[in-house]
């Protein structure tokens, strides 16, 4: 089976997000009225799995070796049936 | 051993490229550095043959996913056991820049816990954001526990370059204080960034040039071995890589980069 | 599109045949347009013409192969073509008969390859040559200012791959419309300067960043005519083995394309750069932008090092405007031999990507290699060893065909010589003096506050905030970065050591004076030259070689015309006065925006050599008590100048070049650096004697005493602040310490000089006017602060 799944990796709450911060600097400048931003990435994966439960577990296994550190990033996903 | 036989070796992957200047600097120390592709690492065992591994500054795999990441968890997955053993054999590892990100990723530092854990540390997009080309001064902070600054006197002040974008050391918010509480205990500081006269920065910008937490620009493992450092030493080399060498009416011969090639490669003659 | 004229091939892939046979002219004119081929009716007939003695008709491969390498980009067509000039006389190619021409006559024994291949190769030291190039990449940079910025940098790298050099350096020159710019008067398709410069400045640092090449020299400029014309000139220098520089592609010989995949990206670059930019730019021209990727690149650039250092290839090219189209077609028709191509071999990103696509796409980081049969294996094993994908998509033949098979069918074949002679533009030129006068207005005083202003004016401004984002280190071997001195002054240009076993050095400098161009091109060419050359010499360069770089706006309105060709006669006249020898240049023409034409911009970027580094001398003040000579003669040529800008005035007295005496004077500095008697050099250029001496205190950390009457100037010219501020040419600030003075002294004898100040310990700038009153009282750190405050630290 295939599935897609949709991981975000953001930082920790409390960590300083200077892109975030910048970002919202322009923002601002361009005269929106923005109280803040924060940045956070966005990946799109497909991969195969005999059931969701695996494929679950296979995402939160490459978030927490690869595409998140624990140290700063928290990490969330969501993972569906390819359509 | 003999410094002419001690080996070197260089890793290289997609998007290094420090890896000829960092040659170059061992090359002119007298041993046999060589840069290899991890492939031909793999390959070849050149781990095996080798005394010390050195990790150069570039972006590794255009460092996407984090800067350094891709490579650190590529060099457990491909390199895990040869490295291992070659860490447990006290042979030295050195992280320049994208090199520490590449250690720090690999859970090898601070490495409180061994190798092969998750990452206790992390390298942060600079505070204030962007890529920043420009020298900086070290406070050499170790008592003895590295073997990459023994000809580096405690307290002395280094000027090196730094160049990168995501240089910001950080601990776990909930774990700063006992972490860095635990790099003093294991004597694992090795640089912070402060003033010409050696007064830290205490944060202040551009003195500490990316936010850093405690300054820290460089640190150690407990077993004094592995070694990262944001700064390039190998742009402090020679004298005449030194941005205020027209100063001094010609340039000095070195310049402070050199004291870590030569500490590294002094440790390896004498230990093996 | 209309129906009648494209005929679809029954074929499982798209390819049209074009009814150019049956074509009238404004049906030609229609196809050009419909195609995207950007050539004009002459043109198109004379694509008519061929085909009718052929006696078929074009496919879309065969059409846009023509429109590709007719293009103004790839084939120079105003450089190369005819001009009426104002006098009534006839011009045949700017390009030999001004800028080669120079070359030819200078003649210099360390020109190895100018003018004729992907960049100038000059002779470094002993077995090494180095490689120069610069460009332009103007309108990319408009549309996606980050992307357009960074394949404009990966673009010129891999000009310098193309003849087998290892880039070691780049360099890059940005103009900008007002940061300020009110963003109301902006029409519909202009993106505001700030968003534009900021993706610029991005785009530069992230290329030459992560492929692990140093930004070294440039700079910034703003002018009002830059918002709608967004200048990004991309420099590279690279170094190569004279002997590894190796031309000898032979028919059998296996064309291989290695680097990045190809896709739809960058579809009509190259005519769309010919095309003036209008509001529908944007949507119509996405498709142009090109991706960057500068870690494909890298493992692409240590690949062709391998292969170059393994002697297995017999030419190389690079895939710029054109892609494929001109990369093949140049390679065969350079070896005088014929190109036969299997197309579906190029690999592709994704499906569905009809053969004409293909083989125009600019698709970033590909480069085109030329081998024997025997060494095939071996080439493609390098690639694989660095993962970098090569594929073999052809061979030279002997018939000077190109012929195309895509999938089994043939769907191009062209004459090579055909391809390249294109008919020759013919254009009109006109120029009109622009009737300025010079300004009057009372002498001010006190000059401190206009000093002030003009070290804060985004011109003269501290640009540390941007060039700190690039890193100059990389590589170890800059001996002479951006800044220098013990507070970030700015350098007059780069020194590199480029090899280990040697203490020569390279020194890279330019030049650029755009305001005087307001006034007459002519001088502006001329100051280019110079500056490039002194700011090269204030550092210790000498034999210097040049590069020109055009902006210009649309040369078929004969008096964007008129001032190139003025400049172009300067360009001859002072690159043969200086015996310095252009090797490479580009232009880039059409830059027009709903806002109007660009000004006319020469940007000159200077290489020399430095017998040894240690040699080299910076800007700032060393050594309080030393003195402060002044080099060069002073004139009242403020037109253009920062001083009269800061009034809002322009005037007319633009600054001149006297080339033989600049010239002596120049060889004259570089005796006196050579012979260890400076301490410090600076060049002086906009903001004259007062901005350049400020930058050298407050680089230094020290104070300084400058008397103006001491100034040699010019009999009519008689107020302080003309002095001061006085723009003339080929002027320098040299600090001397006083043990030297008679030798010093002595060894300018013969240029005009004069001691006119003092380095004081004291954190103090003082400056008495021509009547001994002081005119500027200010600290060092004040000047300091100003220069600073615009953009930051």
């Amino acid at each position: 089976m295939e599935y897609i799944a949709r991981v975000e990796v953001s930082l920790k709450p409390g960590h300083s997000d200077p892109e975030g911060e910048t970002t919202k600097n322009s923002l601002k400048e361009l005269n929106y009225p923005v109280r803040d931003v924060r940045v956070s990435k966005v990946y799109l994966i497909r991969l195969e799995a005999s059931s969701v439960e695996e494929a679950e577990s296979l995402v939160d296994e490459m978030c927490r070796r690869l595409l998140a550190n624990p140290v700063k990033d928290d990490y969330k996903f969501k993972v569906e049936e390819k359509p | 051993m003999k410094k002419e036989d001690v080996r070197v070796c260089i890793l290289r992957v997609g998007g290094t490229n420090c890896d000829v200047e960092t040659k170059r600097a061992f090359t002119e120390l007298g041993v046999r550095a060589k840069v290899y592709h991890i492939n031909q690492v793999l390959k070849q065992r050149v781990l095996q043959n080798s005394e010390a591994l050195v990790i150069p500054g570039g972006f590794s795999y255009g460092d996407y996913v984090r800067a350094g990441a891709i490579l650190a968890k590529g060099l457990l997955a491909k390199l895990g056991k040869d490295l291992e053993r070659f860490i447990d054999e006290g042979k030295p590892v050195l992280g320049i820049c994208n090199g520490f990100q590449v250690l720090v990723e690999a859970g090898l530092l601070p490495g409180f816990n061994g190798m092969g854990s998750h990452p206790e540390a992390a390298l942060a997009t600079n505070i204030p954001v962007g890529y920043r080309c420009r020298w900086v001064y070290l406070r050499h902070e170790n008592r003895g526990n590295c073997v990459f600054t023994s000809k580096v006197s405690r307290g002395a002040v280094l000027k090196i370059p730094i160049a990168h974008a995501e240089g910001r050391f950080i601990f776990p918010r909930d774990k700063e204080r006992r972490y860095l509480e635990k790099l003093y205990e294991n004597d694992q500081l090795v640089f912070r960034y402060c003033d010409e006269d050696g007064e830290y920065a205490e944060g202040r910008y551009p003195i500490n040039p990316n936010g850093s937490f405690h300054d820290i620009a460089g640190i150690c493992s407990p077993t004094g071995t592995i070694f990262g450092l944001m700064p390039h030493p190998e742009r402090a080399y020679y004298g005449w890589q030194l941005p205020d060498w027209t100063r001094m009416g010609s340039p000095p011969t070195y310049g402070d980069g050199r004291l870590i090639f030569e500490s590294m490669v002094d440790y390896v003659v004498k230990s093996f | 599109m209309s129906r009648r004229l494209y005929v679809r091939r029954s074929l499982p892939f798209d390819l049209y045949e074009v009814k150019i046979l049956e074509a009238d002219n404004r049906d030609l004119l229609r196809i050009s347009e419909e195609m995207g081929l950007a050539l004009n009716l002459q043109e198109m007939r004379s694509v008519k013409e061929y085909f009718s003695k052929v006696g078929r008709n074009p496919t879309d491969v065969e059409l846009q192969t023509i429109g590709q390498t007719w293009s103004e980009h790839c084939y120079h067509k105003t450089f190369k073509g005819t001009i009426e000039t104002p006098e009534g006389k006839e011009v045949r190619s700017l390009l030999k008969t001004y800028i080669i021409k120079a070359t030819k006559e200078i003649n210099a024994p360390w020109c190895i390859s100018v003018f004729e291949d992907n960049a100038g190769i000059v002779h470094f030291d002993g077995d090494y040559a180095i490689a120069a190039k610069v460009e332009t990449h103007n309108h990319p940079s408009a549309i996606e200012p980050f992307g357009g910025a960074a394949t404009g940098v990966g673009g010129v790298i891999r000009d310098v791959l193309g003849v087998w050099a290892d880039p070691i350096a780049c360099t890059d020159v940005l103009g900008f419309g007002p940061l300020d710019y009110d963003q109301k008067r902006l029409p519909p398709g202009v993106k505001h300067p700030k968003y534009i410069f900021r993706g610029v400045v991005a785009g530069i640092g992230h290329y030459g960043n992560n492929m692990g090449i140093p930004t070294v020299n440039g700079s910034i400029y703003f002018d009002e005519s830059y918002t709608g014309n967004v200048v990004v000139y991309c420099g590279c220098v690279g170094i190569l083995p004279v002997e590894r520089y190796v031309k000898d592609a032979k028919p059998g010989d296996f064309i291989i394309l290695a680097g990045g995949r190809t896709g739809r990206d960058g579809i009509h670059g190259v005519t769309f750069a010919s095309l003036e930019l209008t509001e529908e730019s944007e949507t119509v021209s996405r498709p142009a932008v090109q991706i960057a990727n500068p870690i494909e690149e890298e493992k692409l650039k240590r690949a062709i090092i391998t292969v170059r250092d393994m002697g297995l290839g017999t030419s190389i090219t690079d895939l710029g405007g054109g892609g494929l189209s001109s990369a093949v077609g140049e390679t065969a028709h350079k070896f005088g031999c014929g190109a036969y191509l299997e197309l579906e071999r190029v690999p592709l990103k994704y499906l569905g990507i009809a053969p004409w696509e293909i083989y125009i796409s600019e698709s970033q980081e590909r480069m085109l290699l030329t081998v024997r049969e025997r060494d095939l294996e071996k080439v493609l094993e390098v690639f694989r060893d660095e993962e970098v994908e090569a594929t073999p998509i052809g061979r030279l033949t002997v018939d000077g065909r190109l012929r195309i098979k895509y999938q089994g069918y043939m769907v191009a074949d062209l004459d090579v010589g055909f391809l390249f002679s294109p008919p020759q533009v013919r254009r009109a030129a006109e120029w009109v003096r622009p009737q300025l006068t010079e300004p009057r207005f009372p002498e001010p005083q006190d000059l401190t506050g206009d000093l002030l202003k003009i070290l804060a004016s985004p011109n003269v401004a501290s640009k540390e905030r941007v060039v700190r984002t690039y890193d100059h280190e990389v590589k170890g071997n800059t001996v002479l970065k951006p800044f220098c001195g013990k507070y970030d002054g700015p350098s007059d240009a780069a020194v590199l050591k480029p090899l280990d076993t040697s203490w020569r050095g390279l020194v890279i400098s330019c030049g650029m004076n755009p305001r005087y161009g307001k006034i007459d091109p002519y001088w502006m060419a001329a100051s280019a030259i110079d500056e490039a050359i002194r700011n090269n010499t204030a550092v210790g360069g000498r034999r210097i070689s040049l590069l020109d770089n055009f902006v210009w706006g649309n040369p078929e309105k004969p008096d964007r015309l008129g001032s190139l060709l003025r400049a172009c006669r300067a360009c001859y006249k002072f690159a043969k006065g200086f015996g310095a020898p252009f090797i490479s240049g580009k232009d880039s023409l059409y830059n027009e925006s709903p806002l109007g034409p660009v000004t006319p911009t020469l940007l000159i970027t200077a290489i020399g050599v430095i017998p040894d580094v240690r040699r080299t001398v910076s800007m700032d003040l060393k050594e309080p008590g030393s003195l402060l000579y002044l080099v060069g003669r002073t004139y009242p040529e403020l037109g253009g100048s920062e001083y009269y800008k800061l009034r809002g005035l322009i005037g007319r007295s633009v600054p001149k070049v006297r080339v033989e005496e600049a010239a002596k004077t120049m060889k004259a500095v570089i005796r006196a650096i050579d012979s260890g008697y400076v301490k410090a050099c600076h060049d002086l250029s906009e903001g004259g004697l007062g901005v350049a001496a400020a930058e050298m205190a407050f680089s230094g950390g020290l104070g300084l005493e400058i008397n103006l009457s001491r100034v040699k100037v010019s009999s009519e010219l008689s107020r302080s602040d003309y002095v001061l501020f006085s723009e003339s040419n080929s002027r320098f600030l040299i600090e001397v310490p006083e043990r030297f003075r008679d030798e010093f002294e002595a060894l300018m004898e013969g240029s005009p000089f004069s001691l006119i100040g003092r380095v004081r310990a004291e954190d103090w700038f003082s400056i008495y006017g021509l009547d001994g009153s002081r005119v500027v009282d200010v600290s060092v750190r004040e000047l300091r602060a100003a220069w600073k405050s615009t953009f930051g630290g």
